[in-house]
């Protein structure tokens, strides 16, 4: 398969210019969608969004999903976390990238930055702002694990942590978490975030 | 309980001895541990609780202690604690047995985390719940409410007046911060209010 041998340059180039096309598309239509049942899913195919986030879909129902996104010309990520039935591992990873073939992985943890950095698939490192205890190793952990793009959660944290995420790794942020109104998608944008992720459909334009 | 509970809407965060001293300094009578190492402070803690402060604990944020009965155990029985928080269901049924007051700890991050949270309440029934980062409460006390009518802490991330304020007027009970200013600020306001 060609993506067992790619060689890391070439990974680098593939994925940048996913991410590029990616946010171009973000430009125009800043929100992606996130799937919480899959019955949402045909909302989300009709809408503009660029990019359809799957949470808690079982793994190996997720295929034609999947492709029914990348049909629509939408990019496609998996919050592996948080989908039932898949090993939180490299083989996990390796399964969505080669098998599945998604656009991008999302995820909380270093490890798994990593893993997806290593397959041919955009890495999404999750912040996870529960409180200041949470903060500084989600610092620690994207300047280390450096993904792609940085989505940082709750949204109302963004404006307090904005600056210092720049600082420690400057990539696209994206910002989810409680956006149901349209004053707190323009709130995030103000303040830098290049996308909003939500459930909420009446945001999905 | 013959332990202490609540006496005001603030609750001061405190990680060592210097601001543990501050809060009892303001005339605090109520404290949550959120982090530190509380065998490192256990002295002035305990001397605490005996002169009838309400200590509340972190489970998941201080250092040095199990997350087993035996820990449990010496919160309660040896240092007369009044409660511990966690996000864990199993630790909170076993704090219960130990006459400690339990305090589910659930992080507000996205709806689909909130809504697993919520439904992860075990049984008995916490004393209270403690929304993190207590900024997303006035997004999320709708939703709180649709699903238990249990007392709403809020922890994480308060550094503001305003946003102590915004999230009692959403109808929190307690806020904690970790902050000198607002806990003078805050000295006299009433729980619930």
């Amino acid at each position: 398969m060609a993506a067992r041998a790619m060689t890391p340059a070439a990974r680098g180039q593939a994925v940048d210019r996913s991410v590029a096309r990616l946010f171009e598309a973000f430009d125009h239509v800043p929100v992606a969608a996130v799937i919480r049942h899959a019955e949402d899913l045909p909302r989300a195919l009709a809408s503009q969004v660029p990019a359809i986030f799957f949470v808690r879909a079982p793994a190996f129902h997720l295929g034609p999903l999947v492709w029914a996104v990348q049909a629509r010309g939408k990019m496609a990520f998996v919050h592996i976390d948080l989908i039932a039935g898949l090993g939180k591992d490299r083989a996990g990873i390796a399964f969505l990238a080669r098998e599945i073939g998604v656009n991008g992985i999302i995820t909380s943890h270093s490890g798994l930055v990593a893993a997806a950095k290593a397959e041919r698939v955009i890495a999404v490192q999750r912040l996870l702002l529960y409180d200041d205890l949470a903060l500084h190793p989600a610092m620690a952990a994207i300047e280390h694990a450096r993904p792609d793009i940085v989505e940082v959660q709750p949204a109302v944290i963004f404006p307090l942590v904005a600056d210092q995420i720049r600082a420690r790794h400057p990539v696209p942020i994206i910002v989810g978490g409680f956006v149901t109104e349209p004053h707190q998608r323009e709130a995030a944008l103000q303040r830098g975030a290049r996308a909003i992720s939500t459930s909420k459909m009446s945001l999905w334009p | 309980m013959r332990t202490p509970g609540l006496s005001g809407a603030m609750l001061p965060a405190v990680r060592d001895s210097n601001s543990l001293h501050q809060a009892l300094d303001l005339g605090y009578r109520q404290l949550l541990l959120e982090r530190g190492s509380l065998l490192a402070m256990v002295g002035p803690l305990a001397a605490a609780a005996r002169r009838g402060v309400a200590i509340f604990v972190n489970l998941d944020g201080v250092e040095g202690l199990a997350a087993d009965s035996a820990a449990l155990a010496f919160l309660a029985t040896d240092l007369g604690f009044s409660g511990v928080l966690s996000v864990k269901p199993h630790i909170l049924r076993d704090a219960s047995r130990f006459r400690l007051r339990t305090i589910q700890r659930i992080h507000a991050l996205d709806s689909t985390g909130l809504e697993t949270g919520l439904n992860s309440m075990g049984q008995p029934a916490p004393y209270a719940i403690a929304i993190a980062p207590a900024v997303a409460i006035p997004q999320v006390m709708a939703t709180i409410r649709g699903s238990t009518n249990v007392p709403v802490w809020g922890t994480g991330f308060i550094t503001t007046t305003d946003q102590a304020a915004a999230v009692l007027a959403a109808g929190a009970d307690v806020v904690s911060s970790a902050e000198l200013e607002l806990w003078r600020e805050f000295r006299a306001a009433p729980i619930g209010d």
